[in-house]
Formats: structure tokens, C-alpha cells, sequence
């Protein structure tokens, strides 16, 4: 944990902002349609504004901090870093479940020789999970950026690569799938990144993308500002079926499907951003998080409706290195 | 033609100048701005008196979306209120909902709501059409006549085009600005969106601070006291300007001058002649510094009626405590005129006892109060629509014609556009003009985008 001190010598200073192009059509022509702050972890004062490009309908963060400014918008207590049980209680069991059964779905089909990578594994939640329910015979490795999440990783025993997956000099063609797990949206050039990623692929290898959907009731109500998909200023880029497989085609991966799958997270901090940036008290906020059974399984039945008819929170797209 | 590096020239450092030139810079391509000035910000400029009294010379709001496009939103004060009043037989009704619920005028309104429209040419038309007669004869014709200087029906409908947001929407933006405590913009932007999550800011270092920002690293390209003498056009194409008695060759020219100025500037050319004729309405500002705080019944008093000398008092403090010390008060009064006439004539003393005998129709005690006062005045306050050059206006606000020329911002464009709108048109015909003069052979899929233009008062 910071220390205050420390919090509010960080929030008070500006942050270091730089301006970008849509990383699909490479223009600059774009409207905002969300403005907010960082609600969540109060990383700095500034206000942040999700532009949507003209010709696409990407939604992006413009301008947005520059990579300089990492360590401060990732602050330590970041959820993604230390997802741990003694945190999150009941509802990490559940999710552990539901997360493991998903995950194997996407493993179908893979020999026993396979070799799996996530690429920005955070703490290892999912390395942790294929190495527990998978295949024993998978070879199971994960990258990410940042240190924290690495020592976090190889604390369960986990083989993470520390680094990005454009500068690491990984075998190319010798993996069998790949995972982008809630990792597309923090990434400052998804194009590269994912046209790295290819090359690692065996030809006719696949890449998972799990990222959140645009094209979702939650969005609609909520991306004026409060939307918990924005998670400002740390997603840099969010896509709908349109937009993901725009980039697919970009980097020369083929579609094999892109659907939406339940969740109700963004439901449940769509709402608790709008509590927070007015002031309720405490005690109702903290009925709206990742530690909230309650509001968790209420809006996973809610959204699952929405994900019946094609609209989901989360979007999850099945992309494949050609042949 | 390829521009092989020759620059842009753009011509006025305000708000749009200066956005047109970040713009250029972010896309590396070579400008050189001109100002006339000793410094930036034109418009959109503020200053702090020994008092510890702030002066915006133009605009005193911007939105927290503008502030985080330009990137100064952390340095921004939010402001938590904000909203207009009309005063009337020696009582104020708010806008707009007060208004309405007077019944003279919520039944004319009504009456002229039901019938047929017609196609309406003037100003005057228009606002009868739209508020019934008895606002509009009451109300928005008195204010829109004090404001243009011109007869209501000499003015064209399009002064009244603004869009405004429905009913239901003003409602929820203001239901969501008192649960928030934000001014919440409404009817402040037509180029964007409004929506609860865009309010009032103010930047602790003024309106300039934007300016500032986009100037930022900018210093090479920028030459201040440098006014544009004249710009050549070869084959309908404008291809140098002159500066200081130099011929500097260029892409293009941006300009952000009043029209009529820039019609002046254009050598080689007659395509701009009938631009002379655009007028803008010189206004004089009275900033009247008071003891108290909440002396008029709202941040914006609009005072229609013939007998006060100004049509619209400002208490902005109300809206902004700080720009004014403790305990005290800063009331603007805005009063139309002509250049040289007798108003813009008067020294400052005569303009403020003026507005002080105004004032004490609604502040009794204004007298005692009264601590002096500044005048800020501009020739050029707002664009005139006047109906006999409509046609044009409609005309240049798709191209002035000419190839390798813009005119953009508030004089401009000719168009009562406020400091976000400016800037997000800014970039989109910035976008439009580099396609189209960087690559000439694509000039053809980029035209036909035309440009709506939008007005407020």
C-alpha cells in the first residue's frame, strides 16, 4: 500500500499525456463520447476522454498518459497484481470455477505436446488454472510487463517471461494457442502486439481475446462517463465485433468467431464509478466491487439475458494464424 | 503540385490558431503562425488586476472535456453553478423554466406551437414562430436587437438556428447539475454531445491557460507582432503571404481574421469582394467591481427591457467565487455600440455611473457598494447575420472558393460559437484542409463534406 503522503504528492501533479491515432485506420478523426476520471484508483486529477473513431467505431483513450507514466496509473494495491484469495474471499472460488471451465473450452482439440502462452498474465490466475484442471503434458508460460505481476507469478511456480512480447525473442511457430485475457485493451499498439503474437503461432495456431464489449447495453447507458469498461485511464482501446475483427484482418489473422460471454463486472462499477464521483457514502460503494457477492451474481443473471441476444459484456473473439 | 516543403501559414495565435497550429505540429507538417499581437490567445485571453479582481476578456467557461482534450484538465477548478434569469417589470424569472410559467407567455407559445410552420426568413419570423409572440416581442427580439444592433427583421432566421435541447433533456441536464452540484453544459456545445458527464471548468491560471497549452513547444513556429500584410492568390490558389514587406511562400493559408478583414488581406483576386459587407457588432464591457457578493439574482440577468443601457449583467462570481477577493464582487455589463460612437466614445468613469444608474433599478444599494471599474472593449464582440448577405454567409460556410485558403474560429467563421465548439471544428477542417492541400490529387473525395454552422447568443 502507498503511503497518503505519497498518493497525494502523486495526484496532485499532472500527468504526462501524449496523443494518438485510432490503432485500426491509423486517423485522428474521432468524437469523444466519454469523459471521466480515474474513479477507481484515483491515480491522478486529471479528466480522461474515450474518443470514437469516424470510420471504425474504435473507442480510445485520446490523449492519453504516456508509458513513462506506468508505474503511476498501475498504483501497487492494482487488482491485477495481487488477486489473491484472502482478498477476494467466496467470490474467487466461484470465479476460479466458472474462469477454469471457460478456459479449457477455448483448449479443445490441443495434442498433449501443446504449448500454451498467455500474454499478459498479470498475477498467473489462468497459468494457475491450466496447470491445475488441464493437460499435465501442456507446456504452460506466460509474459507480462510488469515486475510486480511477474514475482506474483512465479511465486505459484508459474514460467512467465518478464517483458513484451514484441521485444522478447520467443521461438516463432512454436506455440499452439494464445491468450489475451483482459490484456488487448491495456496495450498501447494492439496491432503490433497482436502481429507479434502471430508470429509465435504454428500456422493455423490460435489467439483467444477476452476483452469488453462495446457493443453491450452497458456501454450504452454508461459510456458518457461512468462506464466500467473505461477503467480510466488504463484501457487504451476497446473494440466490438466490428472493430476486433478489423484488427484481426490488420494484422492478417483470420477470424474463426467473435461472441460475447457473460460478466457483471462492468455492470457493477458502471454503477459504482457513478456512486463514487457523487459522493455517496462508503458503505453503498463498497456494495458495488469485485468483493460484492450480491451485486456480482445479481448482474450475472442480468447480463446473461443481454448475452443471450448476442450482447454481452465481454467480447471474445477466436482469431487464427493462417495456414 | 506538391507542397515540397512549404509551409502553412496560419494568421491569428486565439484559441483556433492556435489549434490549427498543434494540429499541423502532431502531424509534422511545416507552418508558421503569424500573429499581430505581442502575445497569444487573442479572444480567449485573462488577466488578474493588483486587487486580486480576475478579467476573461472574452469567454469565462470552458467544459471538462475541452480541458482534457487540450490536457489541462488537472489543473481545473469545477464550477457548481450556473444559470440565467430574465428581469421583467422589476422582478426576475428564471430561464427558461420561470419564463414559462408565466402564463402571457407559455400561452403564446403554445398558440404558435400549434400552428402550421411556415418557412421563415428573418430573425423576427423566427422567434415569433418559435416562442409566441408575446416572449419573442418581450423578450428575445428586444435582447436580440440590443445585442446585433440591427432591426429584428433585417436579421436572418439562422441567428435563431441554434438547435436547443428538447425539453426533457434541459430537465434531466439540470436535475443531474443539482445532484451533482456541477454546472452541467447545456445548450453550451452543439458540435458534441451534452451529457451529465460534461460541466463547467475554469483553469486556475484563467481561460489563456488553454492557449498556453496548445502553444506548448510550439515557440519556433510562432512569430508574435507579426501582422499578415496581404495574401497572394495565383490561379484562384493562395500561394504567399506577406509579412513585414517579405513574400514567404506557402501551402496554404489558415486564417482566423474577421472575414471582412481577410477579404481586405486577399490579393489577386476579386472571389472575396462581397465579404467587405459582413459586419461584426463592437461591444463594450463594463466590469463593475462591487462590496457583497449576490447582488443580482443569478450569474446571467438578462434585462430586455429599453430603459437599461446594457442587456446583459454577468455576476460571475456566482458561478466562479474566486475570480473576485473575498467579500467582494465583479457585476460585467455588456453594452452594444458602434465604433466611435457615443458609447465606445465615453471614458471609463462615464460608462460605469451609465451602468451604476442601470444597476440601481435592481440593486438598490448599488451606489454605496461601487468600488470603480475596468472596460474592456472589442470591435469585433460578435458576427451580425444581417438577411441581406445571408446567402452568402450559407455559401462561404461550405469553401470561400478559393483553393489553399480556410477561414476557421469564432470571427472566422463567422458564427456565435463558443471556445469548445471552436475547437473541435477547428480539427475537423483542419483534417479536411491538410488532406486536401498536402496531397492536392485528393482533394476530390474530401469535398463534399459540408460544415453546419451553428449560433447561440
Amino acid at each position: 500500500m502507498q503511503t497518503n503522503e505519497n498518493k497525494q504528492n502523486d495526484s496532485n501533479s499532472e500527468l504526462l499525456l501524449t496523443s494518438v491515432l485510432c490503432c485500426v485506420c491509423e486517423t485522428d478523426d474521432a468524437k469523444p463520447v466519454g469523459v471521466g476520471t480515474d474513479f477507481e484508483y484515483n491515480t491522478s486529477r486529471n479528466t480522461f476522454l474515450a474518443m470514437q473513431c469516424h470510420s471504425c467505431g474504435l473507442v480510445y483513450l485520446n490523449p492519453r498518459p504516456s508509458v513513462d507514466e506506468f508505474d503511476r496509473i498501475y498504483p501497487s494495491n492494482y487488482h491485477a497484481f495481487d488477486f489473491s484469495e484472502n482478498n477476494f474471499g467466496f467470490v474467487y472460488k466461484v470465479r476460479r470455477r466458472l474462469e477454469a471451465r471457460r478456459l479449457l473450452s477455448w483448449c479443445k482439440g490441443l495434442k498433449a505436446d501443446a504449448k500454451i502462452i498467455d500474454v499478459g498474465c498479470g498475477d498467473g490466475f489462468h497459468l494457475d488454472l491450466l496447470k491445475e484442471f488441464g493437460n499435465k503434458s501442456w507446456t504452460i508460460e506466460g509474459i507480462d510487463t510488469s515486475e510486480r505481476a511477474v514475482t506474483a507469478a512465479e511465486k505459484k511456480g508459474l514460467k512467465v517471461h518478464p517483458g513484451s512480447v514484441e521485444q522478447l525473442e520467443l521461438e516463432n511457430e512454436s506455440y499452439d494457442l494464445a491468450f489475451l485475457i483482459q490484456t488487448i485493451e491495456h496495450l498501447e499498439t494492439p496491432d503490433k502486439v497482436l502481429d507479434s503474437v502471430r508470429r509465435l503461432l504454428k500456422p493455423g495456431g490460435k489467439i483467444v481475446i477476452v476483452t469488453d464489449n462495446t457493443d453491450s447495453p452497458d456501454f450504452k447507458l454508461f459510456k458518457g462517463g461512468y462506464w466500467g469498461g473505461y477503467h480510466f485511464p488504463r484501457h487504451w482501446n476497446l473494440f466490438n465485433k466490428k472493430t476486433l475483427s478489423a484488427l484481426a484482418q490488420k494484422v492478417d489473422l483470420e477470424v474463426v468467431s467473435i461472441n460475447t460471454i457473460v460478466s457483471p463486472v462492468n455492470w457493477v462499477y458502471s454503477i459504482r464509478n457513478t456512486l463514487v464521483d457523487l459522493n455517496y457514502p462508503k458503505w453503498l460503494v463498497n456494495r458495488f466491487s469485485l468483493g460484492s457477492t450480491a451485486s456480482l451474481s445479481a448482474f450475472t443473471l442480468f447480463d446473461y439475458t443481454f448475452q443471450l441476444l448476442g450482447k454481452g459484456a465481454l467480447l471474445n473473439g477466436v482469431l487464427r494464424r493462417p495456414e | 503540385m506538391s507542397i515540397n516543403g512549404k509551409p502553412f501559414a496560419i494568421i491569428g495565435a486565439g484559441l483556433a490558431g492556435l489549434t490549427a497550429a498543434n494540429y499541423l505540429k502532431r502531424n509534422a507538417v511545416p507552418f508558421v503562425l503569424f500573429e499581430a499581437g505581442p502575445k497569444i490567445a487573442g479572444l480567449a485571453s485573462s488577466f488578474k488586476d493588483d486587487e486580486g479582481f480576475s478579467y476573461d476578456f472574452g469567454a469565462h467557461f470552458v467544459t471538462n472535456r475541452l480541458a482534457a482534450a487540450i490536457g489541462v484538465s488537472a489543473d481545473c477548478r469545477v464550477v457548481h453553478h450556473y444559470s440565467e434569469t430574465v428581469w421583467l417589470k422589476g422582478k426576475s424569472y428564471g430561464y427558461p423554466f420561470g419564463l414559462m410559467s408565466m402564463p402571457r407567455f407559455s400561452f403564446s407559445a403554445m398558440v404558435s406551437r400549434l400552428k402550421r410552420k411556415t418557412e421563415t426568413e428573418t430573425a423576427a419570423d423566427y422567434f415569433r414562430g418559435e416562442y409566441g409572440n408575446a416572449l419573442a416581442d418581450e423578450v428575445a427580439l428586444p435582447l436580440l436587437e440590443a445585442w446585433s444592433g440591427a432591426p429584428a427583421n433585417e436579421l436572418s432566421a439562422s441567428v435563431g438556428n441554434k438547435l436547443a435541447n428538447s425539453i426533457v433533456k434541459t430537465l434531466w441536464l439540470k436535475l443531474a447539475g443539482k445532484i451533482s452540484r456541477r454546472a452541467i453544459a447545456c445548450g453550451y456545445s452543439h458540435e458534441m454531445p451534452e451529457s451529465a458527464n460534461v460541466w463547467h471548468v475554469y483553469p486556475n491560471g484563467g481561460i489563456s491557460t488553454l492557449c498556453k497549452k496548445l502553444a506548448d513547444g510550439l515557440d519556433a513556429n510562432i512569430k508574435l507582432e507579426s501582422p499578415v500584410e496581404s495574401i497572394v492568390i495565383e490561379d484562384n490558389r493562395a500561394a504567399k503571404v506577406r509579412v513585414k514587406g517579405e513574400e514567404i511562400e506557402v501551402a496554404g493559408v489558415i486564417s482566423t481574421a474577421p472575414i471582412n478583414i481577410l477579404a481586405k488581406l486577399v490579393k489577386g483576386t476579386d472571389a472575396l469582394k462581397s465579404l467587405h459587407a459582413f459586419r461584426y457588432r463592437p461591444m463594450v464591457f463594463v466590469n463593475l467591481r462591487f462590496e457583497g457578493r449576490g447582488l443580482l439574482p443569478d450569474v446571467v440577468t438578462w434585462t430586455p427591457e429599453k430603459h437599461f443601457p446594457f442587456f446583459r449583467l454577468t455576476e460571475a462570481t456566482l458561478s466562479m467565487p474566486w475570480l473576485a477577493p473575498e467579500g467582494k464582487t465583479l457585476i460585467t455589463a455588456d453594452i452594444g455600440c458602434e465604433v466611435g460612437d457615443e458609447i465606445w466614445t465615453k471614458s471609463d468613469d462615464e460608462l460605469g455611473e451609465l451602468c451604476l444608474r442601470g444597476l440601481e433599478k435592481i440593486i438598490p444599494n448599488a451606489r454605496e457598494k461601487y468600488k470603480g471599474c475596468r472596460v474592456l472593449k472589442t470591435p469585433i464582440a460578435y458576427p451580425v447575420y444581417l438577411a441581406e448577405y445571408e446567402a452568402k454567409r450559407e455559401e462561404i460556410e461550405k469553401s470561400l472558393g478559393i483553393e489553399g485558403l480556410i477561414s476557421i474560429g469564432r470571427n472566422g467563421e463567422f458564427a456565435h460559437i463558443l471556445m469548445e465548439d471552436v475547437y473541435w471544428r477547428t480539427l475537423k477542417r483542419m483534417r479536411l484542409f491538410v488532406r486536401e492541400n498536402q496531397f492536392p490529387t485528393q482533394i476530390e473525395n474530401a469535398k463534399s463534406i459540408a460544415i453546419s454552422s451553428s449560433i447561440c447568443i
